[in-house]
């Protein structure tokens, strides 16, 4: 789970990192009684989780009233639905830092990487100019040890009292990091302002989703999803992703679903929705299909090769599924695995046409998307 | 022959008498597995298809040789069964568990390391030698996937190792042993870490890796082919090839992180060191054919 912006920053906080004032709001009627906390000049940043909001304007620096209000206004009309903003204050920067701590799976270690290059796409730098970034193996039985904060905090060449400060940083981060079950945990950038303070510019925190039975703390809310489908299948528990195409998939399995997803690809087609229901989820066949028909397509594809996700309860589910929902569109069916022979004589007697191989469904799910009958 | 396991492997079960446990035990068993013994704390006085059950895993190595573990353990115990199995000196544990918390499972894989044990999974269905034995849960049942052969696979997948398998059969091999690392971005052991298995098995002649986007296994595959490590016909089928870049598509371990990871990175990093990539699973048993691998 990704935390949005203010979140984290909340988070942070707790843990004893700066971060500059702010406060948010979700209606243009509440920026004046922001601004009497966040004096002129502030930064308008929209709580959005996609990443490269500077260059999509989505976080803005205003330094008149007037500018503030046209700007709030414009994102809450925004298309990307935004509903809430953060007005922070506008800090004197002297130096931005880039920080993070990640899991390495290979050696099996936490891993900090620290860079005086902050503000950048760290992906870019890591490529350009690896020499840039400082990396740092953290056993997770132990923890970041101070001596490691110590070492990476001195080896920056900042004065003494930064120095100091960005250790106890450091070992925050890590606090954080080991108590939310984090897969990663960044500050870019990180602000060293004029004032010699070290403040967190912005803030990155996702938790683990296997973590989240004991991370109870952040829920998720309908505003944090791009549509109700997104928000149904996020609360089930069901990996969604809408896009604009015309085939909606309801498939099984995580790794062959992307392989449906690519010779959808290959043969010409287009994906309207992913949606994977294998796994603990083989048996929510009504809901999956009640979300893949909230989404525009022309057809639902689904393939499975199930193994505990047996073929006969699924082809069962999706029986129920097709007489309950009555689907207007064409459903192409190809399903296998456990007691497979069972679910072509269950899909049969329901009127579907199954079929066994997967190549030839995604050929028929596409021509039928593109208006023609087999 | 095999690798990993055969008729000869004593395997115990940890959690042999919950309702997953007690279901596999009996196929791991109809297949031909040892089943040797079983571990569940305070039901020490049953037995399981004939199996008997122990407390801990210590108690059950003092009354049998054993030389895997199998855990149908919820992901929540999953670290401490591990543990146990490691500290009772046992060095190949399998663990089916979908939903290890991720720290988790890098202290798993950093004790399998420290203990020189081969810990695989979680998220995965297991290891199979087809008509041979297994440990995790396949429908071996299903004889157009699961056919005796000379092809040994490797995984990140579920329903996707079905299909490519499927394929594998459908062109006239079998498999030899198929293991799947699982799909967690921390498997407890790595592709790579399975070839020289693969490499002295004079029954294995090809290796097929069905891998995704994300990671760096496929990579460090290639790494060990371009060191001369491995030297067997290689193929691979790789997911995820036209999935939108920085989206979660597909398993945990499935994204692009840190400039890494694409399937681009990957095909070019197997087919430099002449490993051959498929684009579609039925090209992989037809890529077996085109590097010479008999059939048999």
């Amino acid at each position: 789970m990704k935390l949005h912006e203010y979140l984290a920053k909340e988070v942070f906080k707790e843990a004893g990192i700066s971060i500059p004032k702010g406060i948010i709001i979700e209606d243009i009627n509440e920026l004046d009684l922001a601004l009497e906390q966040v004096k002129i000049p502030c930064v308008i940043k929209s709580q959005v989780l996609s990443g490269g909001r500077g260059k999509a304007g989505l976080v803005v620096f205003v330094d008149t009233v007037e500018k503030a209000k046209t700007e709030v206004n414009r994102l809450f009309n925004h298309e990307l639905n935004i509903k809430k903003l953060l007005i922070e204050e506008a800090v004197n920067i002297e130096k931005e830092i880039y920080v993070s701590i990640t899991v390495e799976p290979k050696l099996a270690k936490g891993l900090m990487l620290i860079s005086l290059e902050g503000g950048i796409d760290i992906e870019t730098l890591a490529v350009t100019n690896p020499e840039k970034i400082i990396k740092e193996l953290i056993d997770l039985r132990y923890g970041l040890m101070p001596f490691q904060a110590s070492r990476i905090a001195y080896s920056l060449g900042l004065n003494q009292d930064l120095t100091k400060k960005l250790i106890r940083l450091l070992l925050s981060l890590y606090s954080v990091f080991k108590k939310y079950d984090a897969e990663l945990v960044e500050i870019n950038p990180l602000f060293i302002t004029k004032n010699q303070e070290i403040v967190a510019g912005d803030g990155k925190l996702m938790i683990d989703d296997n973590s989240m039975y004991r991370q109870n703390r952040f829920e998720k809310t309908e505003a944090e999803y791009k549509s109700e489908a997104e928000y149904e299948a996020a609360l089930e528990g069901i990996p969604f992703i809408q896009f604009d195409g015309d085939i909606g998939l309801m498939c099984a399995g995580a790794g062959l679903t992307t392989t449906v997803y690519d010779l959808i690809n290959y043969e010409g087609g287009t994906v309207a929705n992913y949606l994977e229901f294998g796994g603990p989820n083989y048996k929510k066949a009504v809901k999956a299909m009640e979300i893949c028909l909230k989404v525009p397509s022309k057809v639902i594809l689904i393939v499975t090769f199930g193994t505990i996700a047996r073929a006969d309860v699924m082809a069962e589910g999706i029986v129920d599924a097709i007489q309950r929902l009555k689907p207007d569109r064409p459903i192409v069916t190809c399903i296998r695995g456990t007691n497979e022979a069972l679910a072509v004589i269950t899909l049969k007697a329901a009127g579907l046409e199954p079929i066994f191989d997967t190549e030839e469904a995604v050929r028929k799910a596409v021509s039928l998307a593109k208006g023609g009958t087999k | 022959m095999s690798i990993f396991i055969d008729r000869s492997t004593r395997v115990c079960i940890q959690g042999i008498t919950g309702k997953e446990g007690s279901f596999w035990a009996k196929h791991m068993i109809e297949l031909g597995t040892d089943v040797v013994c079983g571990v569940t704390p305070g039901k020490a006085l049953q037995s399981v298809e004939n199996v008997p059950v122990y407390n801990s895993v210590k108690e059950a190595c003092k009354n049998h040789q054993i030389d895997a573990s199998m855990l149908f353990v919820p992901p929540k115990l999953t670290m401490d069964a591990v543990m146990e199995a490691l500290d009772a000196g046992i060095k190949k544990i399998v663990t089916i568990a979908d939903g290890i918390p991720l720290h988790e499972t890098i202290l798993i894989r950093q004790a399998a390391l420290e203990h020189k044990a081969m810990v695989v999974g979680g998220n995965t269905s297991g290891v199979i030698s087809p008509e041979l034995a297994m440990m995790g849960s396949f429908p071996y049942w299903i004889k157009r996937v699961y056919k005796k052969g000379n092809i040994g696979v490797m995984t990140r997948s579920g329903s996707l190792t079905n299909e490519v398998t499927a394929m594998i059969v459908e062109a006239g091999y079998g498999v030899s042993t198929l293991i799947g690392v699982g799909g967690d971005p921390v498997p407890g052991t790595r592709f790579a870490e399975f070839l020289p298995l693969y490499q002295e098995d004079d029954e294995t002649d090809a290796v097929v890796i069905i891998g995704e986007l994300g990671g760096t296994m496929e990579e460090e595959v290639a790494m060990e082919i371009v060191k001369g490590k491995f030297t067997k016909p290689l193929v691979a089928f790789l997911g995820g090839k036209t999935a939108p870049k920085g989206q979660k598509m597909g398993h945990a371990g499935a994204i692009i992180t840190g400039g890494k990871g694409s399937v681009e990175d990957k095909i070019k990093a197997l087919e430099a060191a002449n490993a051959l990539v498929a684009e579609r699973p039925r090209m992989v048993g037809k890529l077996l054919e085109k590097l010479n691998v008999l059939k048999k």
